[in-house]
């Protein structure tokens, strides 16, 4: 077979034809390059059944859960320079009394002081770990502070027709070509946003955006919407990171149970002499 | 913050009932119907034997035998331990409930005479819980599972229908009171050490409800072992309970063509028990049984489809809770039960 070089030294009376074909070479070349090197990043998110696999444990190491708008350093809360779209939650004029009710009394009435569900999307960006199970049928998110569940149903269901209102709402994704799109809705009012009271009703709808950057980063968008409680839609972003450390798993907390577990099996002072350490 | 006088069971019976009343989406109507004729989930007396064996069911992708689904007992719920059927703790049956045999047999298999091998110290105890269940003075006579606690390595397979999700690396189970998730190795690789697939046991200083859950997978059954158990789940509402050096060593022998699995387990605690003790729960799959707010607490998926497509609803209890269960406790979240 012969060498480009030798077709070109054998075509070399006809100059002009040969520099563009020379030309044309080194650009399909360089255009080989730049799609392998495109497929070579598109191959290295996991996937399963040809989507991305977002199975895995993940976590935010963004400041959000203190205050998902920007923030200096306070007594409860490390600064952070927010995760809403334009830094500021668009509340209606007469949300905002129970907006610094909430800011007020944060450190006796967040949920999350009881251990109860976080709800959407605060489960995501809470500083703790969750896991992400995936089967083609549906997305399981399992979040290590109150174990609660949610199941992402990617089957093509849509949200029932006559619902509760749900802790967690109700998840159905669909894909739009990389990214898993969730629209989440049916919630009861009972969750926070925050630490630092932004809250929402149960006219809370919010939808999701999950996009691999590479294989252990996550993009998490959100628009979320309520209008009981903000005059427009507004966006937040966060990045979750996978936990890659050495048998990194979930450790259960039930943490609701804290108030009364020292009463059993049986409590201190019932236990046998023998048995006590 | 308003509680909710709502259980999960219930809201799953609102839903259902209130979907009756809609006018029809898709094949809605049609796939009620077909639901309706299904027949209902029916205790037996008697436990359906499984042996271990080969898997002739479908696989999954990473080689697990398929088992996914929802799945109940068939036998009773935790009300009484040893006697299933039997009188619930201080209640006087509305029919005489006659001789024993007549009923499904013990829990416990291991020793033969169905009763767990307690130190003389324990069964004064388990007595004073059982004594103390309907009217509970103090706060360690209220069942745990009634203020929404995990039901505990066991004692979860004898209350509502749950599920079984698979993974690659997982097996995962959703009840109605938390979940557990049991991490799946090779069986080869069990005396391996580095293996991706063979992560050691936490740390024996945590401890937990549902405890920590390594198992692997030969043939037609999963076994697993439960460490870092807290053991503060109770057995029964009959007041039995474990101890805090417990280990349990689970088999759970699937027979695909009936749709049933047989679960048992093999505790040892030398702090409560004078020898290992085995106790065994029957299980069968509920899709295929009418929806009871018990067993089959399945709804039906709103999609454009032909198809029935069944799909449990979130199961969040503390939060929905004011206690239930008998000897039950009202609100969550309190410091001391309101008696």
């Amino acid at each position: 077979m012969k060498s480009p070089v030798n077709r070109f030294a054998v075509n070399n009376g006809l100059c002009v034809s040969a520099s563009l074909k020379k030309l044309a070479g080194i650009l399909f070349l360089v255009s080989l390059f730049i799609f392998s090197w495109q497929s070579q990043a598109a191959e290295k998110i996991p996937r399963l059944n040809g989507k991305p696999d977002f199975s895995g444990i993940w976590q935010t190491t963004s400041a959000a859960d203190y205050d998902l708008e920007p923030h200096s350093a306070r007594i409860d809360a490390p600064p952070g320079p927010g995760v809403v779209e334009g830094g500021e939650i668009p509340y209606k004029p007469e949300a905002l009394a129970k907006r610094k009710q909430n800011f007020d009394n944060r450190f006796k009435a967040d949920p999350r002081l009881k251990g109860w569900t976080l709800g959407v999307p605060r489960g995501i960006y809470y500083p703790e770990p969750f896991q992400i199970f995936q089967r083609a049928r549906d997305l399981t998110l399992v979040h290590q502070f109150g174990h609660s569940v949610r199941t992402i149903h990617t089957n093509n269901t849509d949200h029932p027709q006559d619902p509760n209102d749900w802790w967690l709402g109700d998840s159905r994704g669909k894909w739009d070509g990389d990214t898993l799109v969730v629209d989440v809705k049916h919630f009861n009012d009972e969750t926070w946003l925050d630490r630092s009271g932004n809250y929402h009703s149960d006219a809370l709808h919010v939808v999701e955006r999950w996009t691999l950057l590479d294989a252990n980063t996550i993009e998490y968008t959100a628009t979320i919407e309520d209008e009981k409680v903000f005059v427009r839609p507004w966006n937040i972003s966060v990045i979750l990171h996978r936990h890659r450390e050495k048998n990194f798993q979930l450790v259960e907390d039930y943490r609701f149970t804290l108030d009364y577990d020292q009463y059993y099996p049986y409590p201190a002072e019932r236990a046998p002499k023998a048995q006590t350490k | 913050m308003q509680k909710k006088l709502i259980t999960p069971k219930i809201l799953s019976v609102l839903t259902l009932t209130s979907l009756l009343a809609l006018p029809a989406f898709a094949d809605y109507e049609q796939w009620e119907a077909e639901r309706a004729t299904l027949p209902k989930f029916e205790r037996e007396k008697t436990v359906y034997r499984v042996e271990s064996g080969k898997w002739n069911g479908p696989r999954l992708a990473d080689g697990q035998p398929d088992v996914q689904g929802q799945w109940s007992n068939t036998i009773s719920n935790h009300t009484n331990f040893t006697d299933p059927q039997g009188a619930t703790p201080g209640e006087t049956p509305r029919t005489p409930l006659g001789p024993r045999e007549t009923r499904a047999p013990s829990r416990v298999v291991d020793p033969a005479d169905g009763q767990i091998p307690y130190q003389p110290w324990a069964r004064a105890l388990q007595q004073e819980y059982l004594k103390n269940f309907n009217d509970p003075v103090k706060p360690e006579y209220v069942e745990p599972l009634a203020r929404c606690a995990p039901g505990g390595p066991s004692k979860s397979f004898m209350w509502h229908g749950y599920e079984i999700r698979q993974f690659p690396g997982y097996l995962v189970f959703l009840f109605d009171s938390g979940s557990r998730i049991i991490h799946l190795y090779k069986k080869a690789d069990k005396n391996k050490k580095g293996e991706q697939n063979n992560k050691p046991h936490l740390d024996q200083k945590i401890r937990l409800w549902n405890g920590d859950s390594r198992g692997y997978w030969e043939g037609n059954t999963l076994y697993v072992e439960v460490k870092n158990n807290n053991s503060k789940s109770r057995f029964g509402r009959t007041g039995e309970f474990s101890g805090t050096d417990t280990i349990v060593k689970e088999r759970f022998i699937f027979d695909h063509k009936a749709g049933r699995y047989l679960y048992s387990a093999t505790y040892t605690d030398p702090s409560v028990f004078t020898q290992p003790w085995t106790l065994e729960i029957p299980a069968r799959r509920v899709e295929n049984f009418a929806e009871d707010g018990w067993n089959n607490q399945l709804g039906i998926a709103n999609h454009k489809g032909k198809e029935l497509i069944l799909e449990p609803y979130e199961q969040i209890c503390t939060e929905n809770n004011g206690g239930f269960g008998g000897g039950s406790i009202i609100g969550a979240g309190n410091s001391s039960p309101i008696l």
